[in-house]
């Protein structure tokens, strides 16, 4: 893809403003009904997705050139998705995200980039991982569980992929644990790989496409190599990028095809439908969920689709063969939902943005490393929503949602709980 | 011209330096515009850029910027939520200041008397949220929950789908802060002499005949910064259950409430339909809705549109389902309403009056468009209006021609050479082909009835420079079409005008019927933008225009 290749989304945009809210239709108060926090904290309308576009087609028509504004305007995003669930509500012919994501690229292959991003991808060819942290200590968050370790020619088709700010943050350690605790207890046979590789789905935002491409076959080609047919991760950020990245890098008909990927709380689901999981212990406590927008959103399965546009009925846009329709309603809701709901004691209130129409947590799109306030306001924000619902636990999915919030909450003095779902689970087991 | 280093710190001063910008990319945000297009050199979709795009948190700081504007001979040009290219600066020999008022988004509902106050970035969808909580409801104009509810109450008629039932804006507002062009801070009506939000005409001044715009913030004068306006009584629920999946989300019909598609067998019918259920005083939300994806191809949009996991490309193949093309000919003088009852007695009432409108004028229920599922879909759509944009959803492009309003029986007179104009134009395929008649409206736009408008929906494509020519071709037949049968032109004028030099604007409006009109809106203006910062599209003829 190419920035010309969104030009008629920018031309058939119609700035009717629709990506600044979550879907009205669902919209309950006034208080939250914003939907983009990039357009909320920086307010021009060019930090909106169809400020973007706006800004993607001066660029195209030399009415402008790159400067530093402009690289804040495409970076200065959380990538969450609102915008394309709330822009198609009324269209089928706009990609909105995708459009999002090619600027970054386009900016990134001139060099213009955020301060901090060099040496972010640093840190990846480096040291493998973003955080720039030695990978020898990548599995050290399971010493003293007694897991299966992938070794050189070991066949294990289960693989509990724990990512990178799992394995490495200290402060998000007993939520990695506590899943394979309860993965454990359920008697499910999975291996950790001492040597995980990170899945390179930051790079793919920040504009590195060949860094990600590079990451994606390698990992693939491990995978394939180890035997591995499904794939279990607690990172949200993972998740999306091995279901939806991944095949588009891998290709159709790929040697290395993407294994079957699942979310810890889809996998605990399971375990608790089919009775392998029997909670027992009482929880008493009021929480609310958090949709992670890697799990939620951008956890929808990918569609490969190789197509045109074509006009019918004179000037109506559509797609041959129909263009893949990633509407975000499809992502992953139910499941974590359905194992808070059978932990004997715990009260699930929803937040009033919830599913496809929940506020980001703010950690997304690289905001948290390159746009700390911005990421801060925006984890504050969803911080005084869940405190809104009267739960006593803020109940997510994801590592950098957790990370995020319980800095929030320790920031602002606010008497909430931070959990991981599976940290739930395993208290009542 | 850019603006002065020396005005730009000022406005930093005012607003803070991070709410100011003069940034070529960021002003482009402001210049791009839906219908430039339409009206501007080589098609472009840029209107004029802006010399600075300046957000305001305060009346204080609004008036601040706006003594600036006089000092520097900058136009101020404020919007709301945006949206229509008459929202961007008009003119290129103008230096034009962008106020964007998102920063201005403050409400407050006094629940015992049903007075909403809201700030400029306050929308319907939120107000509309708010109010039903409390047991009251707003009205939404016809443009969606989307935009501004103070810019459709001060500077617009304020109408909508729901207006038949509650009024418009303009009639329910109750007071309003305003920011003259010369920097003057008016209020208006009770507010105005401190007794509060309980009549906007006063005692204090009333200024409703000389303020307002015509649509948005097309033709208004200085910058509103608040305004009250009258909610109307909800008698539903006060949660908002909504269920399903986007895009088509469902609300469940309250049992006081009936939700109907409503078929007719001739425009004369469907003028006499309209009459009655005025006369009658039934009707909580009337419109003339689905109609806008075209009376060949609309009942089968709307059963893709309410089905996930379908698409456009998906509406040959429905129409060719059984059924379906007996349903296109059914539902071609259609249209919805939304009954409310306050009590299970009074909704039966409706429903039998109702019933007998129909036996008399020979209309019909759609039977299939009042299923559960259509039907739950129909009572969101109209009740919250959150699916506005579907104007856009064949190829991006919409823009509406005719719209002229008067009673039943003069708009029925202007269907028939609406449809065949549209017909004749989209033949060549340059415009969406979806029935000569895609021509959507209010029931009517004032209370108790009396004043509907169909506005023909027209789509083209706005990356596709032949389609985008035919839309203009369209919009200039439409005017010849009109004046043809002794009809007024409609909508498209007032897009097509926005491209228009200044000189023949002030001719066009020196030679309208009633030029003294515009004669004392200059004195008006004369009185209150002395230096000429206002919108230039504010209606009145220069002295040396005056015919």
């Amino acid at each position: 893809m190419a920035l010309e290749d969104f030009k008629a989304d920018a031309l058939r945009c119609t700035r009717c403003s629709y990506c600044k809210w979550i879907p009205f239709d669902l919209v309950k108060s006034h208080q939250f009904a914003k939907g983009c926090p990039s357009v909320d904290y920086n307010h021009f309308h060019s930090y909106s997705a169809g400020g973007r576009l706006v800004t993607m087609l001066s660029l195209m028509q030399g009415r402008s050139e790159v400067d530093d504004t402009v690289v804040d305007v495409a970076f200065k995003c959380q990538l969450c998705g609102n915008c394309d669930v709330a822009c198609k509500v009324c269209r089928y012919d706009m990609e909105p995200l995708a459009a999002l994501r090619e600027f970054r690229r386009t900016l990134n292959e001139q060099g213009r980039v955020p301060e901090v991003y060099p040496k972010l991808i640093g840190n990846l060819r480096e040291a493998g991982n973003f955080a720039g942290l030695p990978q020898a200590d990548k599995a050290t968050w399971a010493d003293g569980l007694g897991l299966k370790r992938l070794g050189a020619g070991a066949k294990a088709p289960v693989l509990f992929h724990a990512g990178c700010r799992f394995s490495f943050d200290p402060t998000l350690r007993s939520a990695v644990r506590a899943a394979a605790n309860v993965f454990t207890k359920a008697g499910v046979d999975f291996s950790i790989d001492p040597d995980e590789a990170c899945c390179a789905g930051k790079a793919y935002d920040m504009g590195y496409r060949d860094d990600f491409t590079t990451a994606a076959a390698a990992n693939l080609e491990n995978w394939a190599t180890a035997g591995i047919t499904t794939i279990v991760t607690p990172c949200a950020t993972c998740y999306s990028t091995f279901k939806r990245l991944y095949p588009d890098a891998a290709g159709p008909g790929a040697d290395t095809p993407v294994p079957e990927i699942l979310h810890t709380t889809q996998l605990a689901d399971r375990l608790l439908k089919d009775g392998s999981l029997k909670p027992s212990k009482r929880v008493p406590l009021s929480v609310t969920y958090h949709d992670p927008c890697h799990l939620g959103r951008q956890g929808e399965d990918y569609e490969a689709w190789n197509g045109k546009e074509v006009k019918i009925y004179g000037q109506a846009v559509v797609y041959d063969p129909p263009r893949p329709r990633y509407i975000g309603a499809n992502g992953v809701y139910d499941a974590p939902r359905d194992v808070l709901r059978a932990i004997p004691g715990v009260e699930l209130v929803e937040m009033e943005r919830s599913r496809e129409g929940a506020w980001c947590c703010g950690a997304g799109g690289n905001v948290r490393e390159a746009y700390p306030e911005f990421n801060a306001w925006t984890a504050g924000k969803r911080v005084e929503e869940a405190k809104s619902t009267g739960a006593e636990a803020l109940v997510t999915a994801c590592s950098g949602c957790e990370k995020n919030f319980a800095e929030a909450v320790a920031t602002g003095g606010i008497d909430l709980e931070v959990l991981d779902v599976l940290e739930l689970l395993e208290r009542s087991l | 011209m850019p603006i002065s280093d020396e005005a730009y710190a000022a406005l930093e001063d005012i607003v803070g330096k991070e709410n100011v910008s003069r940034n070529p990319a960021i002003m482009d945000g402001y210049a791009f515009q839906w219908l430039a297009d339409l009206v501007r050199p080589n098609l472009s979709h840029f209107m004029p850029r802006p010399v600075a795009a300046v957000m305001p948190a305060s009346t204080e700081e609004v008036q601040a910027v706006v003594r600036l504007a006089n000092k520097y001979k900058l136009k101020v040009k404020p919007h709301g939520t945006g949206w229509y290219h008459w929202a961007a600066p008009i003119n290129d020999e103008h230096d034009t200041m962008q106020l964007d008022m998102r920063r201005m988004n403050k409400m407050e509902i006094d629940e015992k008397n049903g007075i909403a106050i809201v700030e400029p970035y306050v929308i319907h969808a939120q107000l509309h949220a708010e109010a039903i909580k409390r047991g009251w409801t707003c009205t939404i104009i016809g443009a969606g929950c989307s935009c501004s509810v103070l810019a459709a109450a001060c500077a617009f008629a304020g109408m909508g789908p729901a207006g038949f039932w509650m009024g418009g804006h303009s009639e329910n507002l109750l007071g309003m802060e305003w920011v003259t062009p010369s920097g003057e801070i008016v209020r208006s009506g009770s507010f105005g002499s401190g007794a509060g939000y309980v009549c906007g005409e006063g005692p204090g001044p009333s200024v409703r005949g000389v303020m307002r715009g015509s649509i948005g913030q097309r033709g208004g004068l200085g910058v509103f910064t608040r305004c009250a306006v009258k909610l109307a009584h909800w008698p539903g629920r006060t949660d908002w259950p909504v269920t399903g999946t986007v895009p088509a989300y469902r609300l469940p019909i309250d049992e006081t409430f009936r939700v109907y598609t409503l078929a007719m067998p001739s425009w004369d019918a469907w003028a006499d339909a309209y009459h009655k259920i005025y006369d009658n005083e039934i009707g909580f939300i009337f419109h003339r809705q689905f109609n806008l994806a075209g009376a060949d191809l609309a009942p089968a949009f709307w059963l893709m549109y309410t089905d996930p996991t379908k698409q456009l490309s998906d509406v040959p193949a429905i129409l060719e389902e059984p059924g379906v093309a007996e349903l296109t000919e059914e539902m071609r003088m259609s249209f919805q309403i939304v009954l409310a009852g306050r009590s299970k007695a009074d909704i039966e009432l409706q429903d039998q009056v109702l019933d007998d409108i129909l036996a008399e004028v020979g209309g019909w229920k759609v039977e299939r468009y009042c299923e559960k599922d259509m039907a739950e879909f129909t009572n969101l759509a109209l009740n919250r209006l959150g699916h506005k944009h579907l104007n856009f959803v064949w190829a991006g492009g919409y823009l509406g021609s005719w719209m002229q309003a008067g009673p039943p029986d003069w708009v029925k007179g202007y269907v028939p050479t609406a449809s065949a104009g549209l017909e004749r134009d989209a033949k060549d395929g340059l415009l969406v082909q979806c029935g000569g008649d895609a021509m959507m409206g209010p029931g009517s736009a004032y209370p108790g009835g009396g004043n509907t408008c169909l506005e023909q929906f027209v789509s083209y494509d706005p990356a596709d420079e032949a389609s985008t020519r035919a839309g203009i071709k369209h919009m200039e037949d439409a005017i010849t079409d009109a004046v043809s049968i002794g009809y007024p032109p409609g909508k498209e004028a007032a897009y097509l005008e926005m491209g228009h030099s200044d000189d023949r604007i002030f001719k066009d409006w020196a030679g309208a019927k009633q030029p003294f009109t515009f004669i004392f809106q200059r004195k008006f203006k004369e009185h209150v933008d002395p230096n000429d910062v206002g919108d230039r599209m504010y209606n009145y003829i220069p002295e040396e225009y005056e015919p």
